[in-house]
């Protein structure tokens, strides 16, 4: 995954190799029944920023009127205080719970999901986040705080396969460099009841999943986009940036499977899409099973809104590269990411845009 | 013995009050493969240059906001080069200006009597080897990071990284590595080296509070290679006890470290004594 760039590769290698029988030795050594962190280059690893990981609006609005002294002072004499729970802290519950079914089925793999915090924050703020990793017993070994830089170099570094964050822009960024990645948003007032027995994720098809056919509905017209479908019915479609992950959770999902545990895998996945099976359904379905990707329920709406039924499945997140569907989906309280990929972000309510969407709480 | 020779063309500093670093000449300038008598021509940059460029504006900043400022970087070159080579050596860091206030000319085995006799406050090197030797002299001793592409380290703002995982750990955690195959040599090195870092983490909290949280010339970093969060949070608030509050906190747990320590690109790495751990070898 991530290249190496010394001029001595095997240096490099034997110097991994005894960092890495030093965490061994070190968790081994631990008191405690902390879990080892996996190997990056074997785990499924999740970059979460600050903000979407942990509540921190009362903070940001200190640091947008006050300036960073005042914010990074106020955080450290805060210190002690756990921050509350974010966008994304019950996705992080729902991965830890999916780890510790693969612990307990394949001790000694590293084929589980690695949470990583990745901020741009300070890393005097750092102690904060850290201290309310630690009160809700959060499993985020490793971290990486830039103290103001952009951490989207950091994400390949950490073999990152899925990022979230609250900041459209990084996520843009993030993307561009082959990322995954979506920017999160807080879903209201109204929250769902979610399972903390199975990991649910919803995903969009168009942008999200795949790429190139959401361009045609929106620049050509529908009839258009009708007969490139039925054109090309037994050709795959191109990847959208979220597909990896798609993929990482049905490669977790079959090792469940191995194991006799189908009907009770802690990890369901959904897709959730505005076309019509009668249109779109077998081009749709033959792509999945042409990647080897399984998902559990394919759910076509023709066009009625996506919010109702979400609400019904209760993801942990639901990814969409529309902020439409993503309003849609907060109105009735379901966790949505939006995916900024493709024609699909820059048009708005029909109306065309090119700033990127942007939770700004 | 040594002989110590004073540069004309720098404005000497307090060195009871500055903070007196020793470099390697070897990482200040390039060795040459060949030595050719009679060469007159300035000694090729080494992996130090983006060091000692970026100190000289550390040191300028500090004096800007205040002329009368003495904690100041104080850069002495240690060369164990033969006698010949003196000369171009002086003359080399005239050539490219560089701030160094004194000149040690010393053999080898007398370096670290060098080091502890001119009150050194770091002493830094691109050979973990010396770097480890000098710490366990008790010699306060950092690795200078070696860069692959040159061009990618900055000279506009100095990057101090420390490493964290036994500045985090706590006595009852080392001891426990005891269990693991440490030897008690290796963990006596640790004790030693964290003092040695204290002392210099202090003098860099100092520095960096000089200046405000953005626009700083000196940049500081903590990065624990293979412990846990709490080790690393553990490292922070020790810091912080030191009266440094680093900018940067990279915990890796295990993570592969160059593709980060690229990316972080610091001059240089205050080594807690474990970073290549050769005692390893013995466990793996």
């Amino acid at each position: 995954m991530a290249e190496s760039k010394t001029t001595d590769p095997a240096a490099t290698e034997a110097g991994e190799e005894k960092d890495w029988t030093a965490t061994k030795a070190f968790f081994d050594s631990l008191k405690t029944n902390q879990p080892r962190p996996p190997k990056p280059q074997y785990a499924v690893t999740i970059a979460v920023s600050s903000r979407s990981l942990f509540n921190m609006v009362a903070e940001g609005k200190i640091y947008k009127e006050d300036g960073v002294e005042k914010y990074v002072a106020y955080q450290q004499e805060h210190d002690n205080e756990p921050l509350m729970p974010g966008v994304a802290f019950p996705l992080v519950e729902a991965l830890m719970n999916v780890n510790a079914g693969l612990r307990r089925l394949y001790p000694d793999s590293d084929e589980l999901f690695d949470i990583v915090l990745m901020t741009n924050n300070h890393a005097q703020v750092g102690v904060r986040l850290i201290n309310s990793i630690n009160h809700y017993d959060l499993t985020i070994e490793r971290f990486c705080m830039t103290g103001g830089e952009s951490p989207i170099g950091y994400l390949k570094a950490y073999m990152t396969n899925l990022y979230l964050s609250k900041d459209g822009e990084q996520v843009i960024e993030a993307i561009e460099e082959g990322i995954a990645a979506a920017t999160t948003f807080a879903s209201g007032d109204v929250e769902n009841q979610l399972s903390d027995t199975q990991l649910k994720v919803a995903f969009d098809g168009d942008a999200v999943l795949f790429s190139e056919s959401a361009i045609i509905v929106k620049q050509h017209s529908l009839d258009t986009f009708f007969e490139h479908e039925t054109e090309f019915e037994n050709k795959p479609r191109a990847q959208g940036p979220v597909k990896c992950f798609l993929e990482a959770l049905g490669m977790l999902q079959r090792k469940f499977y191995a194991k006799n545990e189908r009907m009770t895998c802690p990890i369901r996945t959904y897709l959730v899409t505005s076309r019509s099976a009668a249109s779109s359904g077998v081009r749709v379905l033959k792509t999945l099973r042409s990647w080897g990707l399984e998902i559990d329920e394919a759910l076509f709406l023709a066009g009625a809104p996506k919010g109702p039924l979400l609400q019904k499945i209760q993801p942990h997140i639901f990814f969409d590269d529309q902020m439409f569907h993503i309003e849609g989906a907060k109105e009735l309280g379901t966790i949505a990411a939006h995916v900024p990929y493709g024609i699909g972000q820059k048009y708005h309510k029909g109306i065309f845009t090119e700033q990127p969407a942007k939770d700004t709480t | 013995m040594d002989s110590m020779v004073r540069n004309p063309d720098v404005k000497q500093r307090d060195a009871a009050q500055a903070v007196v670093v020793a470099v390697s000449s070897d990482a200040i300038f390039t060795p040459e493969v060949e030595q050719v008598h009679g060469a007159t021509e300035p000694l090729r940059k080494g992996d130090a240059f983006s060091f000692m460029k970026a100190i000289q504006v550390v040191n300028e900043r500090l004096l800007t906001l205040n002329s009368d400022e003495t904690l100041l970087f104080d850069v002495i070159l240690l060369s164990n080069d033969s006698e010949e080579k003196h000369s171009r050596i002086i003359a080399s860091a005239k050539h490219y200006g560089l701030d160094i206030g004194r000149f040690c000319f010393c053999n080898k085995e007398d370096s670290i009597e060098s080091l502890q006799s001119n009150n050194v406050k770091l002493f830094l090197s691109t050979d973990t080897n010396d770097v480890c030797k000098a710490l366990q002299k008790g010699v306060p001793a950092a690795l200078l990071y070696h860069q692959t592409d040159p061009h990618h380290q900055t000279e506009d703002q100095l990057k101090v990284v420390f490493s964290g995982d036994v500045i985090g750990s706590s006595e009852e955690m080392l001891h426990g590595l005891r269990e693991q195959g440490f030897t008690e040599t290796q963990l006596q090195g640790f004790k030693t080296a964290k003092g040695s870092v204290k002392e210099f983490a202090i003098l860099m909290g100092e520095m960096r509070r000089r200046f405000g949280l953005e626009g700083s010339p000196l940049c500081t970093g903590l990065m624990t290679a293979w412990s846990s969060r709490d080790v690393c949070a553990s490292a922070l608030k020790t810091l912080r006890g030191w009266g440094l509050l680093v900018d940067e906190a990279f915990c890796l747990a295990g993570a592969p470290r160059s593709p980060i320590l690229n990316l972080v690109r610091p001059h240089i790495i205050c080594l807690d004594g474990l970073y290549h751990m050769e005692g390893f070898t013995a466990m793996s």
